[in-house]
């Protein structure tokens, strides 16, 4: 299996420790006055997203994570999964909600998602940067809410994530989001 | 950084790299510009050194500090010298690091240890202003900021001190007394040392001696070596200079023989510089500073980066 030294380390690098696939996020070289050099290197899980810290002798090596990313569109749930399907082979793949995890929410029919494939399994599903979608449920603007500095009211979208948009936009409107931080854009 | 910036800190490095050379010809050190390429090596257990193709199968080695030709030329009566140079090590790259660095070194003849410590404090005072300095043992700043006695404690207690701190270190090293005492230096003493003012880290244990002399302090053998730190940040490594030239052979064959057990290539040793020892060495003090990491300090920039004409990533 290919192999990366602590001096490769690059934020973006899939590695694989004890076992387990991580994205590294960052990479320190630490070397007390003439003793033995160390690198800090902060790892992000890739499945649970969990960030750690982990220290290597420098010049230690890990296996490179077999990872794989492809772009696939989304067909249908289909109870605890959600089937994909390639726009070029058409090959489709079924991927439980386990492994998608908070990003359910960013679920839409006809959407391009980037799929992150471990050891040929996906584990993760990352949705677009910018969304487009309709509210499904929000409270009407109160008139005079802007005066008091409230401008924003809380909202659920059709695709069930939680958003905070500005009182004047009603139910069945549609708005872009931007997915990484799940903030209103702007009215569509 | 924009080219208008760069062009202001190399201006700065140029005024620095003259203010620093003024510094030793007032005091009557002379300026010496040894070989950087040499057909024997620096032997550190730490510090790996690069090699060049001399051509007809020949391996020359870049120096990773000019130590050994300074000390060879003292040993030849040269009197109190100094040396700002280049120098290398393979793979140390990061904010703090670079591959080739700009070193400043100088040696003094029949200086106290103390006095020596002094004029270190003022060479760095040149960069950073008239800073206050402190100095803690090498005990006493584990003590105070790991809470653990490094002579005392054994492998288990350092173990411990690591978890305590939430950092857990690499299974090569979990077995190794030295290594791990590294590890806590690195990553839980050193970020506190020198924070309000410049320190000086000095009585390091005897297995980290180097090229040091050793005395015995309260029952215990210490190295009279001393480092200087500002902010977290290592700024130089001086000693008062091993002049017993026996000694200093078994403490080069000792490191070769670590570095081999640690999986590394053994390197040439400089038989030159033996040779000379065995003429004698005048009692002397020695120190090299990181001229780069000065000029970071001085200008409170994060990176090495901000100071070099062009790092690694750039040449």
């Amino acid at each position: 299996m290919a192999q990366v030294s602590t001096n490769e380390f690059k934020a973006g690098l899939k590695v694989e420790i004890e076992g387990e696939p991580y994205t590294i996020v960052s990479n320190e070289f630490v070397k007390p006055g003439k003793g033995q050099p160390f690198n800090r290197v902060r790892v992000k899980h890739l499945m649970t997203s969990r960030v750690v810290e982990k220290t290597f002798k420098s010049g230690e090596k890990l296996n490179l994570a077999d990872v794989e990313e492809g772009k696939m569109r989304m067909l249908y749930k289909e109870g605890d999964e959600v089937v994909f399907m390639d726009d070029k082979t058409f090959d489709q793949i079924s991927v439980p909600l386990s492994s998608i995890g908070q990003n359910e929410c960013w679920l839409m029919e006809e959407v391009l998602y980037d799929i992150i494939f471990y050891k040929g399994q996906p584990v993760d599903v990352q949705p677009p940067t910018f969304l487009e979608m309709k509210i499904a449920e929000t409270a009407p603007g109160v008139r005079g809410d802007t005066a008091s500095g409230r401008v924003l009211k809380p909202a659920v979208t059709e695709t069930g994530a939680k958003v905070q948009i500005p009182i004047f936009i009603e139910e069945g409107s549609k708005i872009k989001i931007d997915t990484r931080t799940c903030e209103y854009v702007s009215r569509v | 950084m924009s080219a208008a910036s760069k062009i202001a800190m190399l201006k700065d490095r140029a005024l620095f790299l003259q203010k620093a050379r003024s510094f030793f010809v007032e005091r009557g050190v002379l300026e010496v510009d040894t070989p950087i390429l040499s057909k024997a090596a620096p032997i550190d257990e730490h510090i790996d050194i690069m090699s060049v193709d001399l051509g007809s199968n020949c391996t020359g080695y870049l120096h990773s500090s000019p130590e050994y030709a300074m000390k060879r030329l003292l040993c030849m009566g040269m009197p109190d010298i100094f040396q700002i140079g280049h120098v290398f090590r393979q793979q140390e790259v990061g904010a703090l690091h670079n591959p080739e660095f700009t070193m400043a070194e100088w040696y003094r003849l029949g200086v106290s240890y103390e006095d020596f410590i002094a004029e270190t404090i003022e060479f760095v005072r040149l960069f950073l202003g008239n800073l206050p300095w402190a100095t803690l043992t090498y005990k006493e700043a584990f003590l105070r900021f790991a809470g653990i006695d490094p002579f005392e404690a054994c492998i288990s207690d350092l173990l411990l001190c690591a978890q305590k701190s939430g950092l857990e270190p690499p299974s090569g090293i979990r077995d190794d007394k030295d290594r791990l005492l590294h590890f806590l230096l690195g990553f839980v003493v050193e970020p506190n040392l020198g924070i309000d003012s410049l320190l000086i880290l000095t009585d390091y244990p005897v297995s980290m001696a180097a090229l040091a002399a050793t005395e015995e302090k309260n029952g215990e053998v210490v190295a009279k070596r001393f480092e200087i730190y500002y902010k977290g940040i290592e700024l130089g490594n001086g000693y008062l200079e091993l002049t017993d030239a026996e000694k200093q052979k078994e403490r080069l064959l000792e490191s070769n023989q670590k570095r081999m057990e640690a999986g590394k290539s053994s390197l040439p040793v400089d038989l030159h510089f033996i040779e000379a020892l065995f003429l004698g060495l005048p009692p002397c003090c020695g120190v090299a500073v990181g001229f780069d990491r000065l000029l970071l300090l001085k200008n409170k920039v994060p990176s090495l980066k901000e100071v070099l004409p062009f790092i690694w990533e750039e040449v």
